[in-house]
C-alpha cells in the first residue's frame, strides 16, 4: 500500500466498505499486486496504522515525521482475512476505519489468522544439486495449496542478478522462486547477501539488495560474516517468517564444507537461526549420491545433523525404480527418509549454474546462429535465454576466428566494461566485430553498449584499474564516462519506439552514456518519460541498457527480424512473452516434483512435525 | 605391483589423474601399464591389432610409452541407445546387454582379472583405474572395477575426489564410509583433484578427514583446462583433441598437468610407496 494521507486514507477505506467485499479483484488493471489467490477486498488496509512492527514499520515522513509503511504486510490480502474482516465489519455496523472498535477486530484478526510462519530448508550435497528447482518446485506446491510462501538464500554469488520495484538488487534465481511461489513483487529480504565476483578474487558484496563493500575469501569469513553478515540472515528469515506461512530457504554448496562450517551462513548456520528442519538433495546423474548423502549427513556435527529430516535423489536418467532398493539402504544406514526419487525434468528455466556455463561453447539448435561474445566478466547472461524459445543456436565466442558463420551478434553485459573492452582488443575481437559492421545485425547490452560506443572515459580509475580514456568500437556516437562510483539499478517499462509495443527490463550499470543517436525505446517513468539506447537501421547496430530486454516478445521479434540466414527472414516462434515460457515450465517442474515426492511427508518436515 | 584410482563420482577425474601417474612413473623409467578393469564409455579407440578399448586407456598408454592394447580395457561397454550396450571383451565385441538380458557377470569378472594378471607379469606396475563410484548401493554387489578387483587381487586404492563441484568432504567420507569392511583398509590415502585457489584454505577439511578415516591426504592437485575426451560421457572437460595428432596434444596436456601437480605439492613418493 503506498504512503498517503490518513484522510484520504479513511476515505478511501469508507468507499471499501461501502463496496463490500470483492474477493480478488481481476478487473484491477494491478491485479495481482501482492500474490496470485489475493483479496482486494482492502486495497486501502482498514486497520491503518496498525502500528504492528512484525507487520509494517516506520519510514522517515519528510518533515521528519515517522510514517506508517505497510509494502511488505501481506495480512489483509489473505482471503480468508478479508472475508472475516468485511463481514465482521459489516455485522458490527462499523462505517468509519476511525471507530475504535476496529482495534478489537484488528486484535481479533490477529490472534484467529496470525501465525509466525516456519522455515524448511534445501540443501545440496554438491552445487548443482538442484537445490533452486527443489526450491522453486517446493514453492509451487505449497503455493497451490493456498499457503503464501516465501523463497530465502541467504547468500548467493551470482552474476545474474535483478532488480526489485525500489531498485534493490537481488539474484536473478530468487525472482524465479517468488514467481513459483505466486509472488509479485520479489524483494531484497528474500536474498539479504549477494556477492558479484568481480573476475579477480574479490567480489562485490550487497547487503539487502545495496552495495556494501568489496571482499576476498579470508575478508569475507574473517570480517564479513560473524558480523554484518549473520545479522543480516537472522534479520531477513525473521522479517519473512513474519509475513509468510513457509520460507523456503536454499542452502549454497554444500553443508560439509568442514572446513569452515563454523563461519558457513548459507547452509546449517541459517537453519539454525532460522529454527528450519532440512532436506538434502543429492544429484544422482554424476553417481556417487550415496557416498555424497551419507558423507554429508555425517560430517554434519551432531548438534545439527537431527535438523536434516529428508532426502530427495535428484535428476534421475533412467527407470526410478531401479533407485529404489539403493534408496531403502540408504534410509536404513542413515535413518533418514528418502522422500523422493524425483526424474530428470526437462524444463528450461535460467539457472544460476555459472559451473555449467564455463563449459558451454553453444546452446540451442536453431537455424541461426547469434554469437554472443563470451566476455571474461560476462555479467547477466540470462538476458540471452528468450533466444532459445526462437530457432536460433547460441554460440559462446573468445576468438575472432569463432564468428565466422554468425547470423548476428551480441555483445552481452560485463562486471567491468573496461577490462572487457582491453581484452577484446588484445585478442582482435574488436576489429572483427566490427569487419560484420552493415552485414549482420550487432546488438550491445548493457556493458556492450558502451562497448560499442565511441569513447570510454574513466578520469578517477572506477571501471578500469587505472585512470584512462579509451576508444570503443565506434559504432554509435556515444561517450560514457565515470565520474563517481554509483550505481544506476532502476527498472524500466516503456515501449518500442519503432512499432509502439511494450518492452520492459531494469538497468545495472555504472558509468552513464552520452548518446547521439536515435533511440531505440521510450521508458515511462512515474511522471514523465524518457528514451533509451541506440539504434542505427541502414548498419543493423543496436544499443541499449536494459537487461532482459528479450523477454517482451517486442523487441526480440524486432531484432530477429534484421537476421538472415542465406537471405531468408528467421522463422519466428509465435510470440510469446517470456514470463509465461518461465511459468509454464515452473508448472511442468512442480507437476514432476508432485508425482515423485511424498507430500505428506514434505508437509510433515515443513510444519516441523517430523 | 599395482595400485588403483577410485572415484567419488563419475567425473571425478580418474582418467585423468590416473594418465598423470602413468606419465610420472614413465618420466622415472618404470614400466607401467594402465588398466581400467570395466569401461562404460561411447568413446573407444581401436588399437593397431583391431582390438576395441576405451579412449581414456588409449591416452593412458600413451602417457605411459606404450602402445594401447586390449588387456588394457577388458570389458567395454558401450551404450548404443535405446537401452541397449554392447559388450567388448579383450577388445571383441561379446553381443548385447539389455534390461532384461543382463551381463554375463562371472565371464567378464574373469576375463577382466586374467587381463589383469597378464598385464601384472609384463610390467613394474599396473595402474588401474576405478569405475564410476564403488559404492553405488543398488550395483555394489555386482562390482568388478573397483571393489571387485580390491578383493580379488588386494590392489591398494587411492580415493579421488572432485572439489569443483563442492560437497568434496562428504564425497570422501561417505565413499569411504560405505566401502565393505574386507577392503576399506585398502584404501590408503586420498586426492583432491580440480583445485583453484589457496590451498591452505583445505586444511581443517583435510585433516579431519585424515583423522577420521586414517586415509592420507597425498595432495590436492590444481585445476586446468584440459583439453582432451574425457572417459565418461559426463565429464565436464571442455573440449575435444584438435589437430591430427591426438596423441601428441595430449602429451602435451597431461605433462603440463603433472608440471602443474608437482609445483603444487602432490606427493608422488608417497603414492610410490603404496604399490
Ligand atoms: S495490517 Fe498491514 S496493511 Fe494494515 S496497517 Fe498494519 S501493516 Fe499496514
Amino acid at each position: 500500500m503506498p504512503v498517503a494521507s490518513m484522510d484520504n486514507i479513511t476515505k478511501k477505506v469508507k468507499e471499501e466498505i461501502d463496496r463490500g467485499w470483492i474477493g480478488p479483484d481481476i478487473e484491477c488493471p494491478y491485479h495481482p499486486c501482492h500474490f496470485i489467490g489475493q483479496d482486494c477486498t482492502f486495497c486501502f488496509c482498514p486497520f491503518y496504522p496498525c502500528n504492528d512492527l512484525g507487520l509494517g514499520d516506520n519510514i522517515a515522513g519528510r518533515l521528519g515525521k515517522p510514517i506508517w509503511q505497510c509494502t511488505y504486510c501481506l495480512l489483509i490480502h489473505r482471503p480468508e482475512v478479508g472475508r472475516h474482516v468485511m463481514s465482521e465489519i459489516k455485522r458490527l455496523g462499523i462505517q468509519d476505519p476511525k471507530d475504535p472498535r476496529m482495534r478489537d477486530l484488528f486484535n481479533d484478526v490477529k490472534e484467529r489468522f496470525y501465525r509466525k510462519g516456519r522455515a524448511l530448508m534445501v540443501l545440496g550435497a554438491t552445487s548443482d544439486a538442484g537445490k533452486s528447482v527443489t526450491v522453486a518446485a517446493i514453492c509451487r506446491i505449497l503455493h497451490k495449496r493456498g499457503y503464501l510462501v516465501a523463497p530465502f538464500k541467504s547468500q548467493n554469488m551470482s552474476l545474474n542478478s535483478k532488480v526489485t520495484p525500489i531498485g534493490s538488487e537481488i539474484a536473478m534465481i530468487q525472482t524465479i522462486q517468488a514467481k513459483a511461489a505466486g509472488l509479485k513483487n520479489p524483494d531484497h529480504h528474500m536474498n539479504p547477501i549477494l556477492l558479484k565476483p568481480k573476475g579477480d578474487t574479490r567480489s562485490q558484496v550487497m547487503v539487502e539488495g545495496k552495495p556494501f563493500g568489496d571482499y576476498d575469501v579470508p575478508e569475507y569469513y574473517d570480517n564479513f560474516v560473524p558480523g554484518p553478515g549473520i545479522e543480516a540472515v537472522k534479520r531477513n528469515i525473521e522479517f519473512l517468517k513474519q509475513r509468510y506461512d513457509f520460507v523456503v530457504m536454499e542452502g549454497a554448496g554444500s553443508p560439509a564444507e568442514i572446513n569452515i562450517y563454523d563461519r558457513d551462513i548459507a547452509n546449517m548456520g541459517a537453519a539454525v537461526v532460522a529454527d528450519a528442519d532440512c532436506i538434502l538433495v543429492v544429484n544422482v546423474e554424476w553417481g556417487g549420491s550415496f557416498a555424497y548423502a551419507v558423507g554429508t549427513v555425517k560430517l554434519i556435527p551432531e548438534r545439527d545433523r537431527g535438523r536434516i529430516k529428508g532426502i530427495i535423489l535428484n535428476n534421475v536418467l533412467g527407470n526410478p525404480s531401479n533407485m529404489e532398493p539403493g534408496a531403502e539402504e540408504l534410509e536404513r544406514i542413515l535413518g533418514i527418509p528418502v522422500i523422493g526419487i524425483v526424474p530428470h525434468a526437462d524444463v528450461d528455466l535460467p539457472s544460476e549454474d555459472s559451473e555449467a556455463f564455463r563449459g558451454m561453447s553453444s546452446r540451442g539448435s536453431g537455424g541461426v546462429r547469434i554469437s554472443v561474445v563470451k566476455v571474461p566478466r560476462i555479467a547477466n547472461f540470462t538476458d540471452l535465454d528468450p533466444l532459445y524459445m526462437e530457432d536460433a543456436t547460441v554460440s559462446f565466442v573468445t576468438r575472432p576466428e569463432e564468428l565466422e558463420g554468425s547470423d548476428a551478434i551480441i555483445i552481452p553485459g560485463t562486471k567491468n566494461t573496461i577490462d572487457d573492452l582491453l581484452w577484446m582488443r588484445e585478442n582482435g575481437l574488436d576489429k572483427a566485430i566490427c569487419s560484420f559492421k552493415g552485414k549482420i545485425p550487432i546488438l550491445g547490452i548493457c556493458g556492450g553498449y558502451q562497448i560499442m560506443g565511441r569513447l570510454l572515459k574513466d578520469p578517477q580509475g572506477i571501471e578500469g584499474k587505472a585512470p584512462q580514456t579509451i576508444e570503443g568500437l565506434g559504432m554509435f556516437d556515444m561517450v560514457t564516462e565515470w565520474d563517481e562510483y554509483k550505481k544506476k539499478v532502476i527498472q524500466d517499462q516503456g515501449c518500442l519506439l519503432e512499432t509502439g509495443e511494450p518492452v520492459t527490463g531494469y538497468e545495472i550499470h555504472m558509468g552513464l552514456s552520452e548518446v547521439n543517436e536515435a533511440p531505440l525505446f521510450r521508458i515511462d517513468r512515474f511522471k514523465d518519460s524518457e528514451t533509451e539506447g541506440a539504434f542505427r537501421k541502414d548498419d543493423m547496430l543496436f544499443g541499449t541498457y536494459l537487461h532482459g530486454v528479450f523477454d517482451k516478445p517486442a523487441f526480440r521479434k524486432f531484432f530477429l527480424s534484421f537476421v538472415k540466414k542465406g537471405g531468408k527472414p528467421v522463422k519466428m516462434a509465435e510470440p510469446k512473452d517470456y514470463d509465461d515460457h518461465i511459468e509454464e515450465n515452473i508448472e511442468k517442474l512442480a507437476l514432476v516434483f508432485e508425482k515423485a515426492l511424498d507430500i505428506d511427508m514434505l508437509m510433515s518436515i515443513a510444519e516441523g512435525r517430523s | 605391483m599395482s595400485i588403483l584410482f577410485i572415484g567419488t563420482a563419475s567425473g571425478a577425474g580418474k582418467t585423468t589423474v590416473t594418465a598423470m601417474y602413468c606419465r610420472h612413473l614413465r618420466r622415472k623409467g618404470v614400466r607401467v601399464a594402465p588398466y581400467k578393469a570395466v569401461n562404460l564409455s561411447l568413446n573407444s579407440y581401436v588399437t593397431q591389432e583391431g582390438k576395441e578399448i576405451g579412449m581414456g586407456q588409449a591416452f593412458q598408454a600413451w602417457a605411459s610409452g606404450l602402445k594401447p592394447s586390449g588387456d588394457m580395457n577388458p570389458v567395454l561397454l558401450k551404450p548404443s541407445g535405446n537401452g541397449r550396450i554392447q559388450t567388448v571383451l579383450c577388445g571383441t565385441p561379446a553381443g548385447d546387454v539389455t534390461e532384461k538380458k543382463s551381463m554375463d557377470a562371472p565371464l567378464a569378472s574373469a576375463v577382466a582379472y586374467e587381463a589383469y594378471d597378464r598385464l601384472r607379469s609384463k610390467y613394474d606396475v599396473v595402474v588401474c583405474e576405478g569405475s564410476g563410484s564403488p559404492v553405488e548401493l543398488n550395483l555394489m554387489d555386482r562390482d568388478i572395477a573397483n571393489i571387485g578387483l580390491m578383493r580379488n587381487r588386494r590392489v591398494p586404492a587411492i580415493l579421488v575426489g572432485d572439489i569443483e563441484r563442492g560437497g568434496v568432504f562428504a564425497a570422501l567420507y561417505g565413499t569411504w564410509l560405505l566401502l565393505p569392511d574386507d577392503v576399506r583398509p585398502l584404501v590408503k590415502g586420498f586426492l583432491i583433484n580440480r583445485f583453484r585457489g589457496d590451498a591452505s584454505l583445505l586444511d581443517g577439511g583435510v585433516r579431519t578427514i585424515e583423522d577420521i578415516t586414517g586415509m592420507k591426504h597425498l595432495g590436492t592437485i590444481p585445476y586446468r583446462s584440459l583439453k582432451f575426451p574425457e572417459e565418461d560421457s559426463l565429464s565436464d572437460s571442455d573440449g575435444r583433441l584438435s589437430g591430427d595428432n591426438a596423441e601428441e596434444a595430449f602429451m602435451s596436456n597431461i605433462d603440463a598437468l603433472l608440471d602443474a601437480a608437482l609445483e603444487a605439492g602432490v606427493d608422488f613418493q608417497a603414492i610410490e610407496r603404496l604399490h
